[in-house]
């Protein structure tokens, strides 16, 4: 199928008349100092035997010529009368049109099992190339790695330069490689609207059609006529059907999971709505009052008063404040805008800055931590783990008794960093523990909570994508506990040198 | 009604928030100038020399990094960057450009005050730049070098006492990690995290009565260090 092989049959061939010519001679030189010992008929059985020999490795023509070279040397030399070309004895005759047909069939049967081999050895070379093809499809997850894949195989198999465009939604071309002339693109271009196969110019252009319409366009320009081995042009038909059908599939994926995420955003949109309308206006009326009767009462209220209402209208408007980046948050991560910023951090140093932030709302509660001292250094967004513990420790400032105890500990745990928030209040009610992680999912309890419900889902959302999980349960003894499980990284070694601490 | 600490120069667009700053500021004591996009904002500090600027990193005409840049070409007078939390990367570009320290919004006028007290003490370097630097239990002597908590004399290693003292020089102020990797170690190391979390840790285990919840050196987390002035 490619240029090596066709150089190599020439040379096979040539090697084959070669040959042809040089068996009978060879025959003729062993044959002559023992003819005084052997018969006529045995020395026609030695230049059968090369006849054949010649037939079985290098086929018709080369046995022909090896027969037809034999005959006049045998009976120039051999057969009586000697040193003649007559031949007399009708044995030697008969022989001799009996060593014709012998290389005549034996090269007609080795032609066709050489052949049928050569036929095999292209089936196994196609349904190899087909797999691999199968193989490195099945690996693609983007229709770009699909086109990437698709052009590299179809390089290989025939020897082609090879271009994929997809027609995107206005019908206009992508392209992904580039070794075709710029017209091509307005060829494809030409046949995305004609939408059947064409050639021009060397290059032969091919729809593929999925999803009930055309979708991409490859551009093939062979490095030799496809039509020179019947078969190939089935053997591309298959290769074209393999790609469109994976296109196919991955397209028809990216459109269930783009429906799937806009019934998703539609929810949250909805939410967010109920959310804003219920717990911002709750805060805003109180701040609206709070204000205005500072403003009104003027002077008629107290000092304490004025004092006890500006509190409040700070207090609201931090409440405010922090649901509106709880939402904005989520809103963010939602949509799948927030990359993480990873960088080496300290666990110790996180959980000592969510509480430095939260310092004034834990305000003498007792925080215990017990972070183990083997702790490595850990792979993450620290704004967002920061986050996270923030919210788990407002949660349990929240929902437990005012003065009750916050535990926090990390240990390492096999593979996994262990991180946990427990609290001394009430616990999860049974059955609770999963739900609790939904958006806008609240308990309900005697005292009225502010929140939005968005805390735990934005921290099931951010330890995910840092690969970790985080489950909630009861702590016997203790109260609710919140559990989170972060994958070690190995951190990169200290470069001693440069630390320059002596020691 | 209070002594005069200082003219303060806010470089923000948004009208209400200029009035927020302006009032709450004038209460403490500073005297304000104010500017509604970046360029007046130049102007005024070459024309009127104030003592501090509060930079809104959302202007209208010019991003927050190149206002940073072309104030500190004009002046060495401190900074101030005011960033919502949308901001963070702008933020931390700023302060790597030479912004001295940054407020998130919202935030409370008492945090303002002082933010904006911590950095005139850093330009006065009355404090920062003493032989004794002390504040709640830590007392740090900068000619000998030596380090007290409580009273009680800590050893620590050379490099520690570098990144200590960079944070004195700053105290109250926010410092950035490439900050302190640059000035510690070398600019090649300004990525290297991981050698600030370690010693940052190990700096913690020996000021710290509890490392997890410290008093003195907090972190700010996703920018840098600040050491708490008590």
């Amino acid at each position: 199928m490619n240029n090596d092989r066709f150089a190599d049959s020439a040379w096979h061939r040539l090697s084959g008349y070669f040959w042809g010519i040089l068996t009978p001679l060879i025959c003729t030189l062993i044959d002559w100092p023992l003819q005084p010992i052997l018969g006529e008929a045995s020395i026609l059985m030695t230049y059968l035997l090369g006849v054949f020999l010649v037939a079985r490795y290098y086929g018709r023509g080369a046995s022909i010529t090896a027969s037809l070279i034999s005959a006049p040397a045998f009976a120039f030399y051999f057969a009586s009368p000697i040193f003649s070309f007559a031949i007399t004895d009708i044995e030697n005759i008969i022989g001799l049109i009996v060593m014709m047909v012998v290389a005549n069939l034996t090269s007609n049967l080795l032609d066709r099992s050489q052949s049928q081999a050569e036929l095999a050895r292209q089936r196994e070379n196609r349904s190899n190339a087909l797999y691999k093809l199968s193989l490195a499809l099945a690996d693609a997850s983007t229709q770009n790695e699909v086109a990437r894949v698709a052009v590299e195989q179809i390089n290989q198999e025939f020897t082609a330069d090879s271009q994929l465009w997809f027609l995107d939604q206005q019908g206009s071309l992508l392209p992904t490689t580039h070794p075709l002339p710029a017209s091509a693109a307005d060829l494809a271009h030409q046949l995305a609207r004609d939408q059947a196969k064409f050639e021009s110019d060397g290059v032969s252009y091919y729809p593929f059609r999925y999803a009930q319409a055309t979708r991409a366009v490859i551009a093939i320009r062979f490095s030799y006529p496809l039509q020179a081995d019947p078969a190939l042009p089935a053997f591309l038909d298959t290769f074209r059907t393999l790609i469109a059908q994976t296109l196919e599939r991955l397209y028809l994926a990216e459109q269930a999971r783009k429906a799937l995420l806009q019934v998703e955003t539609e929810a949250l949109r909805n939410a967010l709505l109920s959310a804003i309308s219920h717990d911002l206006r709750t805060p805003l009326t109180r701040i609206n009052g709070a204000a205005a009767t500072l403003l009104e009462a003027g002077a008629a209220i107290s000092e304490d008063e004025k004092q006890e209402l500006g509190k409040a209208i700070l207090d609201e408007a931090q409440r405010m404040s922090d649901l509106t980046s709880k939402i904005l948050d989520m809103a963010r991560l939602s949509s799948g805008e927030i990359t993480l910023h990873q960088d080496w951090n300290a666990i110790e140093e996180i959980v000592g800055s969510a509480l430095t932030r939260l310092d004034s709302s834990l305000q003498d509660r007792p925080v215990r931590t017990q972070l183990s001292e083997q702790l490595p250094l850990v792979w993450l967004d620290a704004v967002l783990m920061q986050q996270v513990l923030v919210n788990l420790i407002e949660n349990a400032i929240k929902y437990t008794p005012a003065g009750s105890p916050i535990d926090i500990s990390a240990e390492i745990a096999g593979e996994q960093i262990q991180l946990t928030v427990t609290d001394y209040g009430a616990g999860i009610p049974p059955g609770m523990e999963e739900q609790l992680f939904e958006k806008f999912f609240r308990l309900q309890t005697e005292t009225q909570q502010n929140g939005v419900g968005l805390g735990l889902a934005l921290c099931r959302a951010i330890v995910k994508a840092h690969g970790g999980t985080i489950h909630a349960g009861n702590v016997a003894g203790k109260g609710a506990g919140f559990t989170i499980q972060l994958p070690v990284h190995v951190p990169p070694a200290l470069d001693l040198a440069a630390m320059g601490d002596g020691r | 009604m209070n002594d005069d600490k200082g003219l303060v120069l806010i470089i923000e667009d948004d009208p209400q928030t200029r009035r927020f700053l302006k009032s709450s500021l004038s209460h403490q004591g500073w005297r304000i100038i104010e500017a509604e996009d970046g360029k007046t904002g130049l102007d005024k500090v070459k024309n009127e020399h104030p003592d501090l600027v509060i930079l809104d990193l959302g202007l209208p005409d010019m991003d927050g990094l190149s206002v940073t840049k072309k104030l500190r070409h004009l002046s060495e007078l401190p900074i101030l960057i005011l960033s919502a939390r949308s901001q963070e990367q702008n933020k931390i570009m700023a302060l790597d450009a030479g912004a001295d320290d940054y407020l998130t919004k919202p935030f409370g006028s008492g945090e303002l005050n002082s933010r904006l007290q911590a950095l005139l003490r850093r330009v006065s370097k009355s404090l920062n730049n003493s032989e004794i630097f002390e504040t709640g239990q830590l007392k740090v002597d900068r000619v000998l070098r030596k380090v007290h908590i409580a009273g009680n004399e800590v050893r620590i290693t050379p490099i520690e006492y570098r990144l200590l003292s960079i944070l004195i020089r700053h105290a109250g102020l926010v410092v950035t990690h490439r900050e302190l990797l640059k000035e510690v170690w070398s600019i090649e190391h300004i990525n290297d995290q991981h050698y600030l979390r370690i010693y940052m840790g190990q700096l913690r285990h020996k000021l710290e009565v509890n490392p997890a919840r410290p008093k003195y050196l907090l972190t700010e987390i996703g920018v840098g260090y600040r050491l708490a002035i008590l």
